[in-house]
This record gives structure tokens, C-alpha cells and sequence, in this order.
């Protein structure tokens, strides 16, 4: 009926360290991998620590920072401070506004942390367990942030106390309706997301309700062992944080028992320690390693899950986190020091998310700003607005299973550049590039052309500023006509001397925009051209 | 309420309940002509998904169930005084006056408990399931990239071109449409204002063979199509009209209703339109706790039957019509019973809306039956498979041959008349066929389907073990000539091989069935 598009290569599955070549162009592979957008000095400094120094530095989780109140809108907690203790307001416009205030103070916050992410993979596990344990925001910001506090806490941890905590997250209750799942009227909708989307995952369908490695028994089984949780405090005006506690008159007191998939596994009553025991016989399960493993690898290597990598990659990831009871650090480890993760089939192979793409032109021209706290925190929020825009709004993946692009074969994160997002994509480049970028009151968040020349190898060198463009920005660099084209649109046709004449003499003068004026344009040319590039969208 | 009559290893389900393609309503659709001798040439289908899984309990409501459906669903159903009724036993929802005008000119069917075999209740897998038009977990193309790949082999090599300059798709809004996933490439082009300028340069890059190089190839492509196929939607969009007064522009689905006019009237040739609504996941709050008759699903409902409305008044004022049908989908409809939250929880079969000028106004299927008792997560069950609705369309619509048709699937689809006024008019005379009887799945696990057909005859039905010896007999009547489905239960069955027996004077037959028990 149909043929596929495959893909066969020789291919390096060996999860052995990596003893290759550790050139710029490995270590730019593991930043771009690792980092929304790493810059010049970042990867030349991976180069000089090598791959296992670099490597534990990524695994290292950062200190945590609280959203700032920046609106006045919110009337509770004083400006500039944190809000996430705070009650709320008792009428109805000044709770709204509260809210509205702390939503965009959480969604400033997310880019922030982003565009000032520490030299660590935490950021980029956050995004992908936000994408994982999918949820949008609730009606109640400190729950919501208290959702975006476990990710921080457990993105780099125990996955299986991960997924505990996460299924008595208040925010998580509200939105999977576990609130509602009581013993008078069981609502399935956590315990089978809980099943499909979050530990086990869903198997082929082999026979009426039977996923393989569950069943529809099971997921009914599931809604009464996690009866009786409910939230309280949401939007209180006296108590500062909100919770989730358990109501034994609520809850099914009846014993359960799985199905085969499980080996009949009864879960006795158990009460408030119930859904623990039950996680605790879905993650006695390799399956559930391996669900995990897949989407890491699909997160940080690559799409396609071949039958090879399967058995393989796939197996001696999911080996090593089931041998260390779940936590994720091993793992990483593993799959970044391997010989496969530097395989050259797999470089390049994934198309950056809306998020990756914007920071990788902010982040990696070390683009920033520092205006007053408003200023600043308007900025991040139109950030967020236009990562938003472009498909990827933090906060609000469209489903309970997180972006399409992390699943719908056999497209995948061909999803992110389609011709819609294409045309939003190269308008916000040349609006950051070339006409002004960001702008909020005047004050104005944009490329900063002449920071991103200055960490190059040899800014003076018209060839060596666009042989590292190349090498920073693409995975597999460029073509030699591409880096012809790029460097004369560089030199404005003027032979390679004059470029050096007219650098040096910005750095005689480098406040002095007769000479930096000149430079910065023609940088924000080539940078227009080079981000609108196929070559630039993969990382 | 008719029970299903179980017998001892096998249960038959009546032959009353099993959908019969020759019974009254489709004579009717058949007799009714409509004089289009247009080809398919300038067709357009409209499919719009209701994302999140609709309650079809709650929109088209089987009348003369309502009893039971007060003990099911006694928190979220509508009352009764309320309903819209459109036909004796069937009425919608209150809040789709749109669709039920529509009906009622002759403009709207319902074909209900659509859905398919062992319904797989993941919204992930089932919208897959339903954008596929397969159950095969290896089939990752959709059912219009199917058929698309089979009228323009080789997409997106050399694309546009001169007698094809315009998208073959158009998804609206920001996101491609897996039914239009083709073997190489999605055929959908999306589409949020068609009135958007757009240039995207001219980037390109060559495939080196690795999954790098296919992202190159794919993302100059879509460099290229951006700007050909974009400066075609604008000028369309930009000469063509929306009349309609009806429409409301805070209506989301509205505007890109009448953008779809706009493209349709200022010449656009694309044959496929995808639109979407997001929502339908109602587990909680599907109804206001204090009046079933608003909240979230009667929203959605609005939004769906006052765009679907304006947009065929638009066509109508700008002659259109005749080129235009359209059809909902969605991943499943939701469980018979409703829970505590004044919502319902994922379930199985649901309705399927069609319309167009040339659909005379049927509800297409027998109503569903309801019990009085309630049964844990139980669901509709599928009546009408969803995979002989497209197929149908594309025959009817598009007016493929019926061989070409079922290449496109990879289950053997029966042909129902759903489109058949708007026949494109291929010259083939639409004749009941002498068909091979078949039984599917097979091998089979809980249910099996026989289809098979008849003269005006007696016919029996034997189910035979692997020795010949008769287990049971299923079945023995006078049937009217045609095609005819039945659903066996399977379940109980211990596994091994049988042989279904069919006795009938013009043709006996003989089909050997594997059991299985998963």
C-alpha cells in the first residue's frame, strides 16, 4: 500500500565512551544538544576541558530562582519580589488581575531562565519533562509554579519518585481531573494518562483494551486505587500555599487487582500511600525504563526509534536506569560520553523547536538586555508570546501528551517548520537581525551584532568570521559556495583587506559609530541570511 | 429495550441492529438525482475534526432511547423538551439550530456510530487511527495523502508546476494535517490568513542521504512552496468573495470558513480544506452544573453549527454550492454513562455529519440501543466502519473507481452511497455487485465482521469447527438482495480454526475463520 522513507546507514550504536575526535565540531554537537544555543567561547572552551570534564558540568543542576512580581497588577506581593507564597487578593477584578500578573510573571520567568541558563543541561530537561508530564497552567499560579518547582527539582533526579510526586501535584489533579476522581464516580482520565503518557507507555492495541503492556482493566482498576485526592486552598485569601490532601471517606477502600501485565499484582488498600505502592509495581516493570529511553533519546538524539536502536541504544539505556532504580543522571551520562551519540548519522537530525530556534540567535550571538525589572520582564514576555506563536508556548503544550513534534510519525520535528511557521520564523529574524528587534517602550532587545563578532576566533579575518559562523551554527557546516555568498555580502564585494582595515579600526575607536556602524550592519546581513537558512533550523 | 441475543459459543447480533447498505434510506438516496455533470475536477472536501473526541450521545440523540439515556447520563443529558428533533427518533443538540436548518433543507446526514473494531480509546493512537484511515500500527500516511500520492505520484518533486500551481491541501491555521501525510511529504499547506504577504527567501540545501540531509531537502521545499504556493492563496483569497451575513467573526472557526470561501470563489484549485476545532475532551464540566443545556459542549457545538451554516449561505449567494461537501471526524465519541463531573470519559463509536448541497438529509444507520442498566466504561458500538465512509467519499466525491479506491486501504471497504447524489458522474453504473462473502478481522480475536451478498432469498448461517462439525447455527431468514453485515462475537470462542457456512440458493459459500485469543 505504501513505501517508507528509511533511512540506512552504517550506524555507531555503541554506547561505549566515545574516544573520537574532539574538535569544534563535536563539542558544538553536545552544546547544541545540551543548551538553548551555545556561543562561540562556550564550545571552544568544551573543546579545551574535553568531552568528560564538559559532559559533568552539563549534569550539574543549577540553584533555582523565583518569578518576580513585575505588574502592577498584582496586589499582594510587593514589586520585585517573589510571589509564590503569597495569598491572593479577596475580590473578584484584584484576584483576576493577581492572577494575570503572576501567569506573566511565571511566563517571563521561563525565559529568563533560558536566556540566562547556567552551562548545564537543567533547562533543556525542564522543557523536556514539561513536555512529558504534560500540564497547563491552573486557575491558581503558586500551584502552577509549584508544577514548573518539581520539574527543577526532579529534572536531573528519580524518576520514579518524579512520578509520584507529580501525581499528587495539585496542578497535575486539577488538570488530569483526579480532583474528581472519587469512589462514587471513578474519572479514568489521570490513571489512563498515567499508563499511556507517563511511566508504561501504550504498547500496539493487541486485543479489545489490551495496549500490551496494560489494559482498559487496568486503567479502571488505576482510577480507584488513586480515589480520594483532592486540592484545597486554590486562590485562597489566607493560606499561602496550595495543596493536596487525601480524603479516606472518598477514597475506594475495595482491593485491586491488575491484570497479566502486571502479574495479577494485587494493590491491597492502602489509602493515602496507595498510588505510591501502585507506581511502585508499574516502574517494577523494564517496559517502564524503557518508554523513558525512548523519549530522552527522541529529546536529545534523534527522532527515529529503529528496530536496531531499539535493541541496542534503547536496551542499554533503559539497563542502566532500571539498575539505578530510576535515577536520571546515569543515563545521561551514558547516552552523552557514548560512541552512538556522536555517531555523524545523528548530528543534525532534529529541527529545532520554536524555543531552541529563538535562543539560538539570542543566546549564541550573546544577545542580552538590562533594563529596569518591568522593562526586562515585558521583554521575556514577548518572548513568550512569540515562542508561542511560532507553536511552543511554555505553560500550555497543546495536549495531555506535550507537542506533537515529539510524536506524530513520521514527521516529527519536520512539524516545526512548516510553511506557516517558515514564514514566522524568518520574520523574527529579520526583525532581530536587522530591523530594531524586541521592542518595549523604546527600549530594545536585538542581536547584538558587534558582542557575537567579538568572541569569534579572529574577528579581523573576513574567512574565519564565516568559517566559525558556520561551524557555531551548523551542524554540519556549510557548503563552500554558501560561505562565498555569505562572506561577500560581508565585504559589500570589497577585497578581504578591507574588512581587517575596517575592524581595526572599530577597535582603535569601538565607541565611535562611523567604525562600529559599518561592522555591525554588514554582521546583521550575513546573520539575516545565515538564520534563513535549512542549514541553521537543525541542531 | 431489544437485547442482544447471546447463544452458547456465539453471539449474533440481530440482523435488525447490523447495518444493512439496501434498506429503506438508502433507496431513497438513491432515487434522488441530482444532474451534475461537472467533473471532479474542481470538487473540494472540507473535513473538519472535532479534536478531543465528541459526545455524540449529546449532539445527535437517539430520541427513542431518551429513558435510558436518563439513567446513563442523567447529569449532562439534555432535556427532553430542549432537543431539536429532526426526524421522529433522532434530534440535535440545542444549540446547533445551523445544522438543523440545514437538515432540514436537504443539506445535512448523519451517519451514526461510526468508528471501528476495537476501538482504542488513546486520543493519540485513535486521531492517528482516523487521519490514517488504518488500524495497522505500521501505516503512518493519511487517508487524502493516499489518495493524493496516488493522482500525483512523486510529491513534492517538482512542485508547484504549471498545470498544478496551486496547493493540493490547505490545513488552516498553523499546523499540517496528518490526513494529508503522503509517503514523501504532507500535501497540506498551511494556512492562517490567506491574505498574508509572504516572500521567505530562497534558502536551499542538498540531502546527503542522512537524516540531515532529508531535513534540507524537506526545509528548502517548504522555502520554495512558501513562496509559490503562498502567492497563489493570496491572489485567490485576495479576488474571491464571503458574502454571507450570517457569519461571526469572533467565531474562530467561522473566519476560516470564509477564508475557504474566498480561496474556493477566487479560483484556488485545492481539492482538500482541513479546519479544527480544540475542546471536545469533555471529562468534566461538559454541561453547566445547573443547566445541561449550556456550557462547554453546547459552545463548541455553536461554534461548529453556526460556521458550518454561514459557510454554506455563503456559497449558496455566490453559486458554489454544487462544489462543496464537507465532513466532521473525530478521534471517538465518549462513554454512554457519565461521570460525577457532569462530563464523559473516553468511548467508542460516535455520529459523522456530512454535508453539502447534493446530500439529501438522512440519518444513515439505526439509532444505537441503549440499556437500562449501566455498564462500566461501556461505549456505542461501532455500526458503520469509518474507513468505508472515506472510501465512499473519495469514490462518490472524487469519483475514483472503486478498485482504485480500495488500493488506498488496507481493509475491504464497502462502498455506502453517502455521496451518491453528488456522484461525479464516471459513467459506472452503481450496481449491487455480486461480492465474494468475506469475514474481517482475520484471524479474529472478541468480534468478527461477515459481509456477504444475496438475491431475495432464504439464507443460512452455520458456523462449522475445523471438522466440519456444525457448532451452531447463526442465523436463517429472507433477506432482501444486496450487501449485508453482520457482527459475530468471537469472545467466547475457543482458539483455533472454524468455517463460516453461508447457505443460499444463488451461491453457496465457505469462508474459513482463525480464532485467536489475543
Amino acid at each position: 500500500m505504501e513505501t517508507k522513507e528509511k533511512i540506512v546507514l552504517p550506524i555507531n550504536l555503541s554506547m561505549n565512551p566515545y574516544t573520537g575526535p574532539w574538535t569544534f565540531s563535536e563539542a558544538g554537537h553536545l552544546l547544541r544538544r545540551c543548551l538553548f544555543g551555545p556561543s562561540f567561547s562556550q564550545v571552544s572552551l568544551a573543546v579545551s576541558n574535553g568531552l568528560d570534564s564538559t559532559v559533568n558540568s552539563l549534569l550539574s543542576t543549577p540553584s533555582f530562582s523565583d518569578p518576580i512580581t513585575f505588574s502592577s497588577n498584582e496586589s499582594v506581593a510587593p514589586f520585585g519580589t517573589s510571589w509564590v507564597n503569597s495569598v491572593y487578593p479577596s475580590s473578584g477584578t484584584a484576584q483576576t488581575n493577581t492572577q494575570n500578573a503572576r501567569n506573566e510573571s511565571l511566563a517571563a520567568w521561563t525565559m529568563n531562565r533560558i536566556h540566562h541558563q547556567s552551562f548545564s543541561i537543567h533547562e533543556k530537561m525542564c522543557l523536556f519533562w514539561h513536555n512529558h508530564f504534560a500540564n497547563e497552567a491552573t486557575s491558581d499560579a503558586r500551584a502552577t509554579f509549584d508544577y514548573f518547582r518539581l520539574i527543577q527539582t526532579f529534572a536531573l533526579g528519580n524518576f520514579k519518585q518524579f512520578a509520584k510526586e507529580m501525581t499528587i501535584n495539585p496542578c497535575m489533579l486539577v488538570f488530569l481531573n483526579g480532583t474528581l476522581n472519587n469512589k462514587y464516580s471513578p474519572n479514568e482520565n489521570f490513571s489512563r494518562e498515567l499508563l499511556e503518557l507517563f511511566t508504561i507507555g501504550k504498547g500496539p492495541q493487541i486485543g479489545e483494551g489490551d495496549y500490551t503492556n496494560y489494559t482498559e482493566h487496568d486503567i479502571a482498576q488505576g482510577a480507584k486505587i488513586l480515589t480520594g485526592w483532592v486540592v484545597q486552598d486554590f486562590l485562597s485569601t489566607s493560606v499561602s500555599n496550595t495543596s493536596s490532601v487525601f480524603m479516606p471517606e472518598l477514597h475506594d477502600t475495595t482491593d485491586k487487582t491488575l491484570s497479566t501485565k502486571f502479574g495479577n499484582a494485587s494493590i491491597p488498600n492502602a489509602n493515602e500511600n496507595e498510588y505510591s505502592n501502585y507506581i511502585d509495581v508499574v516502574f517494577e516493570q523494564l517496559e517502564t525504563a524503557k518508554f523513558i529511553c525512548r523519549k530522552i533519546y527522541r529529546w536529545l538524539v534523534n527522532y527515529e526509534l529503529t528496530d536496531i536502536v531499539e535493541s541496542t541504544v534503547i536496551a542499554e539505556m533503559a539497563d542502566t536506569l532500571f539498575s539505578n532504580n530510576y535515577e536520571i543522571l546515569p543515563v545521561l551520562d551514558q547516552l552523552l560520553k557514548s560512541e552512538h551519540f556522536y555517531d555523524i548519522s545523528v548530528r543534525g537530525s532534529i529541527i529545532k523547536n520554536p524555543i531552541e530556534f529563538i535562543y539560538s540567535v539570542f543566546n549564541s550571538t550573546l544577545s542580552d538586555f538590562n533594563y529596569d525589572l518591568e522593562t526586562n520582564s515585558t521583554i521575556y514576555l514577548q518572548c513568550y508570546w512569540l515562542n508561542m506563536a511560532l507553536g511552543m508556548n511554555y505553560l500550555a503544550p497543546p495536549s495531555v501528551g506535550g507537542w506533537t513534534a515529539y510524536y506524530q510519525e513520521p514527521t516529527f520535528s519536520k512539524l516545526w517548520a512548516n510553511s506557516s511557521y517558515i514564514k514566522l520564523r524568518f520574520d523574527f529574524v529579520s526583525y532581530v537581525t536587522l530591523w530594531g528587534g524586541i521592542n518595549v517602550n523604546g527600549n530594545q532587545f536585538q542581536v547584538n551584532h558587534l558582542t557575537f563578532l567579538n568572541q569569534l576566533s579572529n574577528p579581523s579575518d573576513a574567512t574565519q568570521i564565516i568559517e566559525d559562523m558556520a561551524l557555531l551554527f551548523c551542524p554540519k557546516g556549510l557548503d563552500e559556495t554558501k560561505k562565498i555568498v555569505l562572506k561577500t555580502l560581508l565585504l559589500n564585494g570589497l577585497p578581504d583587506f578591507e574588512w581587517t582595515l575596517q575592524y581595526n579600526e572599530y577597535l582603535a575607536d569601538p565607541n565611535n559609530p562611523t567604525f562600529s556602524d559599518p561592522i555591525k550592519q554588514r554582521i546583521a546581513l550575513v546573520l539575516d541570511q545565515l538564520f534563513k537558512q535549512p542549514e541553521f533550523q537543525t541542531i | 429495550m431489544k437485547r442482544r441475543t447471546f447463544v452458547k459459543n456465539v453471539s449474533f447480533s440481530s440482523i435488525t441492529i447490523p447495518f444493512m447498505f439496501n434498506n429503506l434510506k438508502w433507496e431513497a438516496v438513491q432515487n434522488k438525482l441530482f444532474d451534475y455533470s461537472r467533473s471532479a475536477e474542481d470538487r473540494v472536501l472540507i473535513l473538519i475534526r472535532l479534536n478531543g473526541g465528541n459526545d455524540g450521545l449529546n449532539t445527535l440523540i437517539p430520541l427513542d432511547q431518551y429513558d435510558n439515556l436518563m439513567i446513563q447520563r442523567p447529569n449532562v443529558l439534555i432535556p427532553q423538551g430542549f432537543i431539536i428533533p429532526i426526524t421522529d427518533t433522532n434530534g440535535l443538540h440545542p444549540s446547533m439550530t445551523g445544522v438543523a436548518s440545514m437538515f432540514n433543507d436537504g443539506k445535512v446526514s448523519v451517519i451514526q456510530n461510526v468508528g471501528y473494531p476495537e476501538q482504542n480509546r488513546s486520543h493519540f493512537r485513535s486521531l492517528d487511527i482516523w487521519s490514517y484511515g488504518s488500524t495497522n500500527q505500521e501505516i503512518s500516511t493519511g487517508w487524502m495523502g493516499r489518495y493524493l500520492d496516488s493522482v500525483y505520484p512523486g510529491y513534492p518533486e517538482n512542485y508547484p508546476n504549471e498545470e498544478n500551481p496551486d496547493p493540493f491541501a490547505i490545513s488552516m491555521g498553523y499546523e499540517v494535517s496528518t490526513t494529508c501525510q503522503g509517503v514523501m511529504s504532507n500535501f497540506s499547506h498551511t494556512v492562517p490568513n490567506p491574505h498574508d504577504d509572504i516572500n521567505v527567501g530562497n534558502g536551499t540545501a542538498l540531502n546527503d542521504g542522512t537524516y540531515y540531509g532529508s531535513h534540507m531537502e524537506y526545509l528548502s521545499t517548504i522555502i520554495a512552496q512558501t513562496n509559490a504556493y503562498g502567492t497563489r492563496v493570496k491572489q485567490a483569497a485576495d479576488q474571491g468573495n464571503s458574502t454571507s451575513s450570517l457569519y461571526d467573526m469572533n467565531n474562530p472557526l467561522s473566519v476560516h470558513m470564509s477564508y475557504i470561501a474566498k480561496m474556493i470563489s477566487g479560483g484556488l484549485k485545492t481539492k482538500i480544506y482541513v479546519v479544527n476545532i480544540n475542546g471536545f475532551d469533555t471529562h468534566a464540566e461538559q454541561v453547566d452544573s445547573s443547566d445541561t443545556t449550556v456550557g462547554n459542549h453546547a459552545k463548541l457545538l455553536k461554534t461548529l453549527s453556526d460556521a458550518v451554516k454561514s459557510f454554506q449561505d455563503d456559497i449558496k449567494l455566490q453559486g458554489l454550492e454544487h462544489r462543496v461537501v464537507g465532513m466532521t471526524f473525530s478521534e471517538f465519541g465518549r462513554q454512554i454513562a457519565s461521570n460525577a463531573s457532569f462530563g464523559t470519559d473516553h468511548g467508542d463509536a460516535a455520529p459523522l455529519f456530512l454535508f453539502g448541497t447534493c446530500i439529501s438529509s438522512q440519518i444513515i444507520g439505526p439509532n444505537p440501543v441503549i440499556s437500562d442498566q449501566i455498564q462500566n466504561q461501556a461505549g456505542l458500538n461501532m455500526q458503520i466502519d469509518f474507513r468505508d465512509v472515506y472510501a465512499s467519499v473519495i469514490k462518490d466525491w472524487f469519483g475514483v473507481d472503486e478498485n482504485a479506491v480500495q488500493s488506498l486501504f488496507d481493509y475491504p471497504v464497502n462502498f455506502y452511497t453517502v455521496l451518491q447524489g453528488c456522484s461525479a458522474g464516471i459513467n459506472e453504473e452503481i450496481k449491487k455487485k455480486s461480492l465474494a462473502a468475506i469475514v474481517y478481522p482475520n484471524p479474529c480475536v472478541n468480534t468478527a465482521h461477515l459481509k456477504f451478498s444475496c438475491l431475495n432469498e432464504k439464507v443460512q448461517i452455520i458456523l462449522n469447527d475445523s471438522y466440519g462439525k456444525t457448532i451452531k447455527e447463526l442465523f436463517s431468514k429472507e433477506l432482501k438482495a444486496g450487501v449485508h453485515h453482520v457482527e459475530l462475537e468471537t469472545k467466547s470462542l475457543s482458539e483455533g480454526t472454524y468455517f463460516v457456512i453461508i447457505n443460499k440458493k444463488s451461491k453457496n459459500e465457505e469462508i474459513k475463520i482463525i480464532k485467536r485469543n489475543h
